[in-house]
């Protein structure tokens, strides 16, 4: 008896006329953008869109690690639309001809988060910039650049402040290769090294302003948010991949992408603590001083090139290594 | 009756840190936010649907695999025939190789690129990253154990019971139905059992095959690991305590069953 | 006739397990298959109630032919050695087995096990499960089980095999009195004598795949015909006598013929074997007192207490030079030895080891004369006659059977060969009555060395006419030269008497087979034997040494064997071929038959009989 009401629990859902049978948008995403995209965005533009066109439609989401999206898009997904944590996974893409930022506003940039300092509870090593993790004796967290985007955004972030304040290159270099004397963990993935962190590794993390703003405002916090005098603006970006898009489906899939820079849609990432690409929706962030972008540093391929592999890979970690 | 205040307080107290805390350790996250919470987490639809899906698949599993796996069992048990050996291993290999490469394996070959699965494509056939790839997925995975269950009993069974049967005029079928599958009846059960366990709980082929898409393909330990991510920690315990609770009252009730008919 | 095997075949690897069958078994029998492991009974057993297919032959149950039908249709019950008791179902369900799958309404089973459970002493057991059951009880389940449908047919597979000793007399006691009661015809298999002489109502004696006697157990304890059936049934003294005008003479004593023996008076000087059982062999402490025939005085050289009586091991000075086939002589044993079984006297005293008897036979049998068993290859496309006639010849001197041999072409219809072989073979029976014939069809050598396999035949004898002498021993017969494990005697032109034999000694390696069998048919045709081997005149003297010495060694065993035998060590001259040298002697000597060891490579062969016409007996080297 028990055996068949577990059974009949679970078809339930697949018994004849329990479904409808609605047209579907089909979204990946990278992976701290589900909670948003699920529960504030998605019904969102199902509300206007009915009101619009009446018709019920479904969004249909799939939300991992921005590498892993890219991944399972090049082995053939049924994404339709894709929003990465990296300028560089959509290039992969686009240069695949798997995906397209055609008709898209900002260059597909859809919002933004500053890569901040979490340090612990009253900040009791006294952490004021990424000059601090540097020159003082403390334990860093940190997620692996070689697996993580947001690790990658993160090293950016600690190389180039150093010269939107005046520093040198070298003087740059120099203060990368002392945070990196400083890392007790590299985790695989910004959220594992964010775990680690709150299990009471570590004085320091380098994460995303936007995952330690949705904490806070769930009151769910522990620690303090140190913001750098200067440090990068990560550009998360959508892109649409036309395979999976029929011609019937196209206005649909574009009316979604459209509605990711509206008003509505931009404010509602605001509440969920990512910065709009329209500052007139930041007023209640906190200001950074020297904020940078990514084109600030030459774009991706550059920054990749120049900054991650020359200066972290080769001089960093092959002075770590001896 | 024995004594059995010390074996098994021994035993009780090994499997503390090994098996009993983290277990209690699902339901104590699980209910960290209270009852109401604890409720609204499962109610939501993502979670209702998961839960149904992963259901879904491992009934599907464990019906496929316990026919498919018992003829297997019976071929390979009562034929002998040249590359025996090597299909024995080539079947039990399964539980050897990481789910994560059984499920790349799979998209390489059924997926839309995929050596087989680029000419099914244009018929509109695509398994990978739809419910068929999860129960491909699940079907491979789970096929051993099956195999393993029935095989032995078969193995052990005296030669002389099929022949028996036979000379008193039973056909094959007779045969199998009144003599061998009555006696199989344990080894399939244990074998049902670990498969659909296994079935519940898979996650490495699951995430590669499925596209993870929420409400379509994702199944419990996929929403499950999506709530860890998304640091939900209360809504994947508060699930992942559902699995278990399923799983332990399948499994007693099962036992109680088999119990019974013995 | 409720059993009937007919050239039931079944061949593993390639080798027969069964071979050649034939056998009756009459409605209600109880027959018993007695032969060791490997002997193929429980082969047999299996194939009647097909859980293995035959290669070969036919197998009727009740006048219906079965040989090609599932088990399922064929009726017969069969209890396994390791009961096969299905351990999930009750005693009840067990035996109710074979109803259900027929469809008996449920009412009628439980009467019908009931019935059977009674019939088997199992009343009262019928919820029981098998694990709570003695291994005996088992049984009984297993034969209610396979009675239970009222087979035409039960086959019973060493059914006591696994139980013990005191356990196994109680079931064949039951056994035999539930087959009596319902008169269901069955098949027994054992290894074990006394079961099969307690339980079968006739026995068939297997060797090796073969069924070598059939007779009721006091036919084959008392009158067996082979020396396999003597020592395997029973045991007891197998001597080997000679055949003289007053009877059987033993030694320096002579016991007259047993009556009913049919020995051909003309083999005077023939060996036989003579069975005695132990408990036939008399003992007493005066010669005066002795009822059977004398054998003179022994010596009681072991006395053992069996309870009922004493086993004796006699010393018997008397027969000395008589060869002792069972008990098989001990090494260093001065005079052949007697088993003897006396009866325990009460009143006697018992017999000391050291103490002098007098021995006689109350009652002994003459197992059958062994000879070559000869397989003969009739040839009609050359309408040869010389084979048969000379093939003929050897097999009446020793008194083996002989097979005529036809094997049907491609172009051939099988029965027009069969009915051509018939004719001729119905021709000759008066001339000897223990001649068989067989048809098979194929390419010549191959079926022809199956057929030496499969018929246990000891020598074939191919022959071929006077045609043109360059295309004697052609493909086929190198071939069947090269492979035969038997002797080959091929004969080209009809000796009309045996009486002068060359033996050609390989070069090298004494080939010891040629000489045996050389010296075996020199003794039974009485001829005069020469061994000859060529050497160059420019050998070592090494050589020559080791080549006289092995000539020796051969002439030695021949005159042991009885056979007038002379050495010739022949001179190749220094040009000479070993053919050439061969051949010329042949002329010279005019023997009746030329022996030699199985070419390996047959050139040498081949020139010989090209050469000349003189029957060639090939010997296997082994």
């Amino acid at each position: 008896m028990g055996l068949l009401a577990v059974f009949l629990y679970a078809v339930w859902p697949w018994l004849p006329g329990q479904r409808g049978t609605s047209r579907t948008v089909i979204v990946y995403g990278f992976s701290i953008l589900g909670e948003v995209m699920n529960s504030r965005i998605f019904p969102a533009f199902q509300a206007e869109w009915q009101k619009q066109t009446g018709e019920h439609i479904e969004m249909v989401s799939a939300f991992a690690g921005s590498g892993t999206v890219t991944h399972q898009i090049k082995m053939g997904v049924p994404a339709q639309l894709a929003i990465l944590a990296t300028g560089l996974d959509a290039k992969t893409l686009i240069d695949e001809r798997l995906a397209t930022l055609e008709g898209l506003p900002e260059h597909g940039v859809v919002n933004r988060t500053p890569f901040v300092i979490l340090t612990r509870p009253g900040n009791p090593r006294g952490i004021r910039d990424f000059a601090d993790l540097a020159e003082q004796e403390v334990a860093i967290v940190h997620p692996d650049p070689l697996t993580s985007g947001g690790a990658q955004w993160a090293v950016l972030a600690e190389y180039a402040s150093a010269l939107y304040t005046g520093g040198s290159p070298e003087q740059a270099g120099q203060r990368l290769e002392k945070i990196w004397r400083h890392v007790v963990s590299q985790a695989s993935s910004a959220q594992s090294a964010r775990t680690q962190f709150n299990s009471g590794l570590g004085d320091a993390l380098v994460t995303y302003e936007q995952d330690l703003l949705r904490d806070a405002r769930a009151g769910r916090l522990e620690g303090e948010i140190v913001y750098p005098v200067s440090t990068i603006l990560s550009e998360h970006t959508v892109v649409v991949i036309p395979r999976n898009v029929s011609l019937q489906d196209r206005p649909l899939v574009d009316a979604f992408a459209q509605f990711l820079w509206s008003a509505r849609a931009q404010e509602l990432f605001a509440e969920a603590g990512f910065r709009s690409v329209d500052e007139r929706y930041n007023l209640s962030f906190r200001a950074i001083e020297k904020p940078f972008t990514i084109d600030d540093l030459g774009g991706w391929p550059r920054a990749r090139t120049e900054i991650i592999e020359a200066i972290w890979q080769n001089k960093v970690l092959a002075v770590l290594g001896k | 009756m024995k004594d059995y205040r010390i074996p098994v307080g021994l035993l009780l107290s090994s499997l503390l840190p090994l098996l009993l805390m983290p277990l209690m350790a699902i339901f104590l996250f699980a209910g960290k936010g209270g009852p109401t919470h604890f409720l609204q987490a499962l109610g939501s639809p993502d979670a209702q649907f998961a839960l149904r899906f992963s259901l879904l698949i491992a009934f599907a599993t464990s019906l496929i695999n316990a026919v498919l796996g018992t003829f297997a069992a019976y071929v390979l048990s009562k034929y002998r025939f040249p590359g025996r050996e090597a299909l024995l291993v080539v079947v039990n290999l399964p539980v050897a190789i990481p789910t994560v490469v059984v499920g790349t394996s799979l998209i390489l070959l059924w997926g839309p690129i995929g050596l087989l699965g680029k000419y099914l494509d244009p018929m509109g056939i695509r398994p990978m990253f739809a419910p068929a790839g999860v129960l491909l997925a699940h079907l491979f995975v789970t096929f051993p154990y099956m195999l393993g269950a029935v095989k032995p009993v078969l193995d052990e069974q005296e030669g002389g019971y099929e022949e028996a049967a036979y000379t008193m005029g039973a056909s094959p079928w007779q045969t199998f139905r009144f003599v061998l599958l009555p006696t199989l009846r344990g080894g399939l059960l244990s074998g049902t059992l670990l498969t659909f366990a296994h079935s519940l709980g898979e996650f490495g082929a699951t995430v590669m095959v499925s596209g993870n898409l929420r409400l379509r393909t994702q199944t419990a330990p996929l929403f499950i690991f999506a709530q860890f991510e998304a640091g939900n920690i209360e809504v994947a315990n508060a699930v992942a305590s559902v699995l278990a609770v399923i799983s332990f009252l399948l499994f007693f009730g099962l036992l109680r069953f088999a119990g019974k008919e013995r | 006739m409720s059993i009937i095997l007919k050239n039931l075949c079944k061949n593993y690897q390639g080798l027969p397990v069964v071979n050649r069958i034939n056998l009756e078994i009459q409605d209600g029998e109880l027959f018993v298959l007695l032969g060791g492991s490997g002997s193929g009974k429980s082969t047999i057993l299996r194939m009647i109630a097909g859980l293995t297919d035959p290669d070969g032959g036919r197998i009727e149950l009740r006048g219906r032919d079965v040989t090609h039908l599932a088990p399922q249709l064929r009726d017969t019950g069969f209890v396994f050695q390791n009961y096969s008791i299905f351990r999930h179902m009750t005693v009840a369900e067990n035996i109710e087995f074979g109803l259900r799958v027929r469809n008996v309404a449920p009412e009628q089973r439980r009467k019908r096990s009931e019935e059977l459970m009674d019939l088997v002493e199992l009343a009262g057991l019928g919820e029981r499960y098998p694990s709570q059951l003695s291994g005996g009880q088992l049984q009984r389940v297993a034969l209610a089980r396979a009675l239970a449908y009222e087979p035409a047919v039960l086959l019973l597979d060493e059914p006591f095999g696994a139980l013990d000793v005191k356990i196994r007399g109680q079931l064949r006691r039951s056994l035999k009195e539930i087959q009596r009661r319902l008169g269901v015809t069955s098949i027994l298999v054992t290894h074990d004598q006394e079961e099969g002489f307690e339980l079968g109502d006739r026995i068939g004696v297997l060797e090796r795949g073969n069924l070598l006697e059939v007779g009721t157990p006091d036919q084959l304890y008392h009158r067996p015909s082979s020396q396999f059936v003597a020592t395997f049934v029973g045991g007891g003294n197998v001597l080997v006598g000679e055949l003289c005008p007053e009877g059987v003479k033993l030694g320096s004593r002579v016991v007259p013929c047993p009556p009913n023996t049919a020995m051909p008076g003309h083999l005077g000087g023939a060996r036989v074997r003579l069975l005695a059982r132990a408990e036939n062999v008399e003992v007493r402490e005066e010669a005066s007192l002795l009822e059977g025939h004398s054998l003179g005085s022994g010596q009681v050289a072991e006395a053992t207490f069996t309870g009922s009586g004493q086993r004796l091991r006699l010393n018997l000075p008397e027969l000395d030079g008589v060869r002792c086939i069972s008990p098989a002589p001990a090494y260093g044993q001065e005079h052949p030895q007697l088993e003897a079984w006396v009866a325990s006297r009460p009143e006697g005293r018992p017999f000391q080891v050291g103490q002098q008897v007098a021995v006689g036979l109350l009652h002994y049998h003459l197992l059958e004369r062994t000879g070559l068993r000869s397989l003969i290859l009739v040839d009609f496309v050359q309408e040869s006659r010389v084979a048969l006639d000379f093939g003929l010849r050897v097999s009446e001197a020793t008194g083996a059977p002989a097979t005529l041999l036809s094997i049907a072409g491609v172009n051939e219809r099988e029965a027009d060969v069969t009915a051509r072989l018939a004719e001729l073979h119905g021709s000759l029976l008066e001339r000897a009555p223990n001649l068989k014939m067989c048809v098979r069809r194929g390419g010549l050598s191959e079926e022809v060395l199956r057929e030496v396999r499969e018929g246990r035949h000891e020598l074939v004898v191919i022959g071929e006419d006077e045609g043109p002498s360059v295309t004697r021993l052609g493909p086929w017969a190198q071939r069947l030269l090269a492979k035969s494990e038997v002797p080959v005697l091929l004969v080209q032109q009809d000796r009309p008497k045996i009486s002068r034999i060359m033996i050609c000694s390989a070069a090298g390696e004494p080939g010891k087979g040629d000489v045996w069998l050389g010296g075996r048919v020199a003794k039974r045709a009485g001829a005069s034997v020469s061994v000859c081997h060529a050497v160059s005149e420019t050998a070592e003297p090494d050589h020559k040494a080791r080549v006289r010495n092995h000539l020796a060694g051969a002439i030695n065993s021949l005159h042991a064997m009885g056979v007038e035998a002379r050495p010739r060590l022949l001179d190749m001259g220094s040009d000479g071929s070993v053919a050439q040298t061969l051949l010329q002697e042949m002329e010279e000597g005019n023997y009746d038959l030329i022996v030699m060891g199985m070419p390996s490579k047959t050139a040498l062969a081949t020139r010989l009989v090209r050469a000349s016409s003189r029957p060639f007996l090939f010997v296997p080297m082994t």
